[in-house]
């Protein structure tokens, strides 16, 4: 008897924590949902998105938080770039150049205040862009890509004007300054740079949550119309899976780039769903390391690597879904920097890979299915990480290079380790998706490979490359710009430099029942706009 | 000894479940042969994500490999890496409180308070914060677990030792002049081991799942090493797709897991003397 109240006891107990459990697990609609049947609701956007850099949103900082600042809604730039990566009018109303477009003068729009109320004033300008370049040394972010260090800032507060006068011409300066880290913040207003800066764009920080998202609110100043939303959470979550399920689970409203092939597929077949894909401006690439004393820097090796992989086979397949197209310049086909006129003499050629490594004396003596370089196996290093499909193209990367005898250590992290290995020239291989618009053109990224750039992290040199880069800086001219990018371009292909993985397609997706619209710039610059309203919203 | 065999060949389960996990065993040692010569980490991505047919009876994976010869293979890592880490855990553990509880004083003060040190942090969390620091590898996520587990070995080793310290055959035995090393080998240890062997059987399974979610998070095997964890990690993202990717690694694990419990339980049924 008594084992049997035991017995019945714990059966209780385990039915009681059950039960619990169930409970626990439905129902939180209701609880959640607002009394006044949704009309509240419809004011707050739910977003999940990668998190970059912490989320931090200091435009001084690093890149990716310089981007951040502008993705969250919270900055501005005094011209962005539309759907054709052309600069279009922000802030400034205008761009006037002068003396060999070496000064430039910015006509603010009227009326403008940043989320504090402080009127955004030609000073508030010159404040600002004095400040990035002071602030941005200690960064990453280097904002002297876009304005020198050199040039002089003046404002004129009664016309509204800001000129700047560089000792360098400026191909187009309004190109320049609508970079990320160009947006402007109040700099004196900003008490907390790194997570509450304070813009002029729709929304500005309520709370930030580390490693949790943000909480915005609508900026009460702001300039150009009524902010759709009242409220705007962002959810950071990495995971393409993750950002499915919240969508489908209407945990969140609206996410951007679900990399998921098979996740991507399904949300387009739900109506209740919207996806939309811009031809993008991003390439994805592995940087092949090429400094002294690495495996990479053998270019009969680099020759067989690009000639090992089928480019196309990998874009088509199942797991990238056709999300990249390939193509062997670091420039996208899209763009229209003469792709169709460079040639590629590494197509997809296993036996001329093969062919290529034997004549080099890269051979495999001991019989292990591994070739040898300098008496030892060779093993590169692929660092990579979860982002755009990267990891799937590494895993492919490696699948063909050890068919061909070439052997492949992974090691996948996080986006910050991939970044930190790749500064410190701890890699082989080093995958990563790129803009190559940076500034409306290709001129920065090309830097990339400029043998006198700080960022030339892969240790690659050409006087054929440099000269060219060097005369792409300085031109004015249209056409001769794009006849030194084809030269860039092919240099880069005949040097067997970069392993291209293909050119991608950024996404944004939306629940129809809670978003309007949205829209996906080509340049990924902008994710929370004032352009993506509530559903009903006129 | 007779009535010992006796004990072990008349429990059915033990019987059943020796000779499943033989089997299991004979699967890893022979994966070459039963997959029929396909190289688990070649593949083609023509094929990527293909339903199981004839050709590839458990369908391929992402990079367009064979998901049967994964398998087949993915038991070799998983078994081999269980064993080294109950076997790592195992040995140190039971040295470690042995010489605690044999010694006492500032030996016995100094490992155990590591050891309520390492049993203070939840046990995966501490394992992946470990793996997170050393780098992923199979090699240290078996570090990483090994060190959040060798405590309960000692702290076990440590209390079966205390038993018997202060008994008087052990006085005896110092008094007769017996060396430290022998104490401890002859007298201590075979005190201890039929537990601790019981305890590392029952282990076994607890310990692969252990790997495998090291391994799905992405501490543990790294691409393309066929482990039935990081498998299961890649074909996530296809649940809804393709349910193969993760169907077949995760009933190898499954079996293989419940096999083991099944067999260390059993095991416990024959040696520990208190069950009966």
């Amino acid at each position: 008897m008594k084992k049997l109240s035991k017995k019945s006891a714990a059966l209780l107990v385990a039915g009681l924590v059950t039960c619990g459990l169930l409970a626990g697990c439905g129902g939180g609609d209701k609880k959640d949902a607002p009394k006044d049947g949704g009309k509240a609701a419809a004011k707050t956007l739910v977003f999940g998105c990668q998190m970059y850099a912490d989320g931090g949103i200091d435009p001084s900082a690093q890149t990716n938080t310089a981007w951040n600042c502008s993705r969250f809604g919270v900055g501005q730039t005094l011209f962005r770039f539309d759907d054709n990566v052309k600069p279009v009018p922000q802030l400034a109303e205008s761009a006037t150049p002068s003396d060999g477009n070496k000064t430039w003068t910015f006509k603010l729009k009227k009326g403008i205040k940043f989320s504090n109320g402080t009127e955004m004033t030609a000073t508030k300008v010159k404040e600002y862009l004095d400040w990035i370049r002071e602030a941005g040394k200690k960064g990453s972010t280097r904002p002297q890509q876009f304005l020198d260090f050199e040039a002089v800032v003046t404002a004129d507060d009664a016309a509204g004007t800001v000129t700047i006068k560089s000792k360098k011409a400026y191909p187009n300066m309004a190109a320049s300054l609508a970079d990320p880290s160009m947006v402007i913040l109040d700099v004196k207003g900003s008490k907390d740079m790194k997570n509450g800066a304070i813009g002029t764009g729709p929304y500005m920080v309520k709370s930030f949550k580390n490693q949790v998202g943000y909480e915005m609110v609508a900026n009460p100043h702001y300039w150009n119309g009524k902010v759709p939303y009242d409220q705007v959470n962002i959810m950071f979550m990495g995971d393409a899976s993750a950002k499915a399920n919240a969508l489908r689970a209407g945990q969140i409203d609206l996410a951007e780039n679900i990399m998921n092939v098979a996740d991507l597929k399904g949300l387009q077949a739900d109506k209740k769903f919207t996806v939309q894909i811009a031809p993008g401006t991003r390439c994805g690439f592995s940087w092949m390391n090429m400094k002294q004393g690495r495996p990479l820097a053998n270019k009969a090796l680099r020759q067989a690597v690009l000639k090992a992989i089928d480019y196309k086979t990998i874009c088509k397949s199942n797991t990238i879904g056709g999300l990249y197209t390939p193509g062997p310049s670091v420039i996208p086909s899209s763009l229209g920097y003469g792709f169709d006129k460079l040639k590629n003499p590494y197509e997809y050629d296993p036996e001329g890979a093969k062919k290529i490594l034997d004549e080099a004396g890269i051979k495999d003596t001991n019989g292990d299915g591994i070739r040898e370089l300098n008496g030892q196996n060779i093993q590169l290093r692929y660092i990579s990480y979860a982002n755009r499909l990267l990891n799937d193209f590494s895993d492919a990367h490696t699948q063909y290079l050890k068919a061909v005898g070439i052997g492949v250590k992974s090691e996948y992290g996080s986006s910050d380790d991939q970044w930190s290995k790749l500064v410190a020239g701890e890699y082989d291989f080093n995958n990563n998706n790129w803009n190559s618009m940076i500034a409306g053109a290709p001129t920065v990224y090309m830097g990339n490979w400029y043998s006198k750039a700080e960022a030339n992290y892969c240790g690659f040199k050409s006087d054929t490359y440099d000269k060219a880069y060097e005369e792409l800086l300085t031109t004015m001219d249209t056409k001769r710009y794009g006849e030194l990018m084809q030269t860039l371009q092919q240099t880069l292909i005949d040097e067997a430099a970069v392993l291209v993985d293909g050119y991608y397609n950024s996404c944004i997706i939306y629940n129809n029942d809670k978003v309007g619209s949205a829209h996906m710039y080509p340049l990924d610059y902008y994710w929370i706009t004032d352009e993506i309203k509530p559903a009903g919203a006129k | 000894m007779d009535t010992k065999k006796n004990k072990f060949l008349s429990n059915k389960g033990f019987v059943l479940f020796s000779i499943l996990a033989l089997i299991v065993v004979l699967v890893a040692i022979f994966a070459p042969v039963l997959s029929g010569g396909v190289d688990p980490t070649a593949g083609n991505l023509a094929d990527a994500i293909m339903a199981p047919d004839a050709k590839h009876i458990f369908g391929t994976d992402k990079m367009g490999r064979d998901i049967f010869a994964r398998v087949l293979y993915g038991a070799r890592i998983s078994l081999a890496s269980t064993f080294a880490l109950v076997l790592t855990v195992f040995v140190i553990g039971t040295a470690l409180g042995v010489l605690a509880g044999y010694f006492g004083g500032w030996v016995d003060a100094v490992i155990m308070r590591i050891a309520d040190m390492m049993i203070a942090f939840p046990g995966l969390v501490l394992a992946i914060a470990v793996a997170g620091m050393l780098g992923a590898s199979m090699r240290n996520a078996i570090i990483a677990i090994a060190l959040v587990t060798w405590p309960k070995y000692a702290r076990m080793a440590r209390s079966l030792v205390l038993k018997v310290r202060h008994t008087d055959y052990v006085y005896a035995a110092i008094v007769t002049g017996s060396s430290t090393w022998r104490m401890l080998w002859k007298y201590m240890l075979p005190n201890t081991i039929t537990t601790l062997v019981i305890t590392a059987a029952t282990d076994i399974g607890g310990m692969m799942m252990e790997l495998a979610a090291l391994s799905f998070l992405g501490f543990g095997a790294q691409p393309p090493t066929p482990e039935w964890g990081s498998m299961l990690s890649e074909g996530r993202d296809f649940i809804q797709s393709a349910p193969w990717l993760m169907l077949y690694p995760g009933l190898a694990i499954f079996i293989t897991v419940v096999i083991f419990n099944m067999l260390g339980d059993n095991l416990r049924d024959i040696l520990d003397p208190k069950e009966e």
